[in-house]
């Protein structure tokens, strides 16, 4: 195949989020890295949960699976484990990843199989017409909240380092450059990584929108001596801006990933390998029975 | 009497408070969701509270919660939530818990889609769950049995001590109708059962595993028992234009609305054809069936599935009268001409095979 374009990842399946949706940008991005690393869309499987978010595995040209509300981490790490040679990216909204999806999130970054997280953080569910999701503000008002959220948000990038992650980068769907530039870190790093995106819903989030990310989120791009090999340092910084930074805030690349310490597991992935019994290995097994 | 005008949805969430629900736990899923939206704007108005949980486990163990200090407690979904609610359902059935739950059906397997389906049916009649358990299920077909039928589903729940569902689809959850609440009452139940605090009694334990299989065994006999009074007591149909009946429709929820359409059709065309809409789904209406096996000549079941309660209409019927098959899937809604013509096919025009 010729080299690969950003056109080889697009289908002719148009997305259906309004205009304006934060999601359009996640999605350039993805196919915009997935180009400059020089995949091709047989070497990717996209594999999204429930929500607007959840669509998008239907809108990228690639291997994909549009899956269950909070399931996508398991799914992803079942088809990894399958064919270790394919790029595995799981997407989908906040709800899908830090409600019902919570345990699998902690557990994913526990694990640390190579698979890069993507998630769409609009701060509302969008798909069922605006109830608070577990990152909207204390305060926040949704049809659900009608006299405001008693909740206290959950800080994605707060769970994920106390989690232990070894990759973890925030971005922001108007701010593409940055986003494709760490989606594209965030697959070549060998581990678990997550890309939280602040992707506004345009439509049910008038609070969390592209003007109040724009005035609140610090871009540790524009930090002068920001470490980001210092776990500590991101911790600190993700506490002092209460979640609301973007850029690269932590990786380690000094860590085995789960497949590469599977006793037995072949560099051959089990989805390539050949499992013909030879008629010698047959008759050996059968001695067995005798 | 005062009629307002609301969505099913709507009239459901109003006819659950006003038989005494104080507590909903739940969590958004078309095309259920103006249920929680409806008790979020309303309970804590009213004395009662609510929680959107992370998921549809965390709210049937709410409920679970709720439901063992003998409060009124609902929760609604569609059937991907109320799968993941199974295990939850088994626990409360085996611990006799008393609580309301409402499916609003979409499409599955699966993700299925948002349209309006009965596809649910054997998941909410036949168990769902693991053991040997029944839930109550009933299936209203109109705004006004949104209400009613969830008023007395907390009544069967309390006097039975037994998890019931409403089981009804896109349409009847989303449509408009007038409805009046004035029928509608709280009925308040002794619960000695309840954990409301033990001083001058012996504490209450709610508990479903048996230490010895001989308690065990006990258990299951006394569930059985149970069972078997709710299905003698509880046997209800609408008979709809049945009495000179040679033929029988048999349907329920948004499908029996049609085939009332299709009686009149029919009736019109000089047939004597009636309509038997099971209310109860379970438990199924069998003893109903019973005083029309000696005269009706043929059974048109009609379901928006693959064909699930029309199994147990052959049982109810014994296989004394040919059933036929008319359905429609996948978020489609059979339509009354598309009826009356199977009709007409396989009891008219000889064609019917069983």
């Amino acid at each position: 195949m010729a080299t690969v374009t950003v056109k080889d990842f697009r289908n002719d399946v148009r997305p259906n989020w309004c205009p304006g949706c934060g999601d359009f940008s996640v999605q350039a991005s993805i196919q915009r890295a997935l180009a400059s690393l020089g995949k091709q869309p047989h070497e990717v499987a996209v594999i999204s949960g429930i929500g607007c978010s959840g669509r998008i595995s239907g809108y990228i040209n690639a291997y994909g699976f549009h899956g269950v509300h909070g399931r996508a981490l398991p799914v992803a790490q079942g088809l990894k484990l399958a064919n270790r040679d394919l790029t595995v990216i799981a997407a989908g909204g906040d709800g899908d990843g830090f409600a019902i999806g919570l345990n699998h999130f902690m557990h994913s970054v526990r694990r640390n199989m190579d698979v890069t997280y993507i998630v769409m953080d609009n701060h509302i569910y969008g798909l069922t017409k605006g109830q608070h999701s577990p990152t909207s503000a204390h305060g926040f008002t949704a049809k659900t909240t009608p006299t405001g959220n008693i909740e206290n948000a959950v800080v994605p990038a707060q769970l994920a380092l106390g989690a232990g992650i070894d990759f973890l980068a925030q971005g922001f769907s108007s701010d593409v450059n940055q986003l494709v530039s760490l989606i594209e870190q965030a697959i070549q790093h060998k581990g678990f990584s997550l890309v939280n995106v602040f992707s506004p819903c345009v439509t049910y989030n008038k609070v969390n929108t592209y003007d109040f990310f724009r005035e609140n989120i610090v871009n540790l791009d524009n930090l002068d001596g920001y470490d980001s090999t210092s776990r500590v340092e991101a911790m600190k910084t993700v506490i002092e801006t209460e979640g609301l930074c973007t850029g690269l805030i932590y990786r380690n690349d000094n860590r085995q990933d789960f497949e590469d310490q599977i006793p037995g597991y072949l560099t051959t992935p089990i989805a390539q390998q050949n499992l013909q019994l030879s008629p010698e290995i047959f008759a050996e097994n059968l001695k067995e029975f005798a | 009497m005062e009629k307002l005008f609301m969505k099913g949805n709507e009239a459901l969430a109003e006819g659950a408070i006003r038989a005494g629900c104080q507590l909903y736990f739940g969590y958004p899923i078309t095309p259920s969701t103006e249920i929680i939206e409806y008790m979020a704007a309303h309970l804590s108005k009213r004395g009662g509270t609510f929680v959107q949980s992370e998921s549809e486990v965390a709210a049937i163990y709410m409920v679970f919660g709720a439901a063992g200090s003998g409060q009124r407690v609902m929760t609604a979904s569609s059937g991907l939530g109320i799968s993941l609610m199974q295990e939850g359902l088994s626990y409360m059935a085996a611990n006799e818990l008393p609580a309301v739950l409402v499916d609003i059906m979409r499409t599955g397997p699966g993700l299925g889609g948002l349209g309006p389906t009965q596809g649910d049916y054997f998941q909410a009649t036949k168990g769902g769950g693991h053991g040997d358990y029944h839930l109550i299920v009933l299936a209203p077909d109109s705004v006004q049995e949104m209400a009613d039928l969830t008023a007395t589903a907390f009544d069967l729940a309390d006097g039975y001590r037994n998890p019931v569902m409403i089981l009804a689809d896109a349409v009847l959850g989303q449509m408009m109708e007038p409805v009046s609440f004035e029928n509608i009452h709280v009925h308040t139940y002794e619960k000695p059962w309840a954990t409301t605090g033990a001083k001058g009694r012996q504490r209450n334990l709610i508990t479903s595993y048996n230490l010895q299989n001989e308690t065990g065994e006990i258990k299951a006999i006394h569930l059985e028992h149970k069972y078997q009074a709710i299905q003698e007591q509880l046997q209800w149909a609408e008979s709809y234009q049945t009495e000179d009946a040679e033929y029988l429709l048999v349907a329920y929820g948004t499908s029996a609305r049609v085939c009332k359409g299709v009686v009149h059709a029919l009736r019109a065309t000089g047939v004597k054809v009636g309509l038997l809409r099971p209310i109860a789904l379970w438990p199924f209406p069998t003893q109903v069936f019973q005083s029309y096996l000696d005269h009706v000549k043929g059974y048109l079941v009609v379901e928006m599935s693959a064909g699930q309660m029309i199994e147990d209409v052959r049982l109810a019927i014994q296989h004394q009268a040919p059933v036929s098959f008319y359905h429609r899937q996948g978020g489609m809604v059979p339509q009354q001409e598309e009826i009356v013509a199977q009709f007409n096919r396989v009891f008219l025009e000889g064609g019917h095979t069983s």
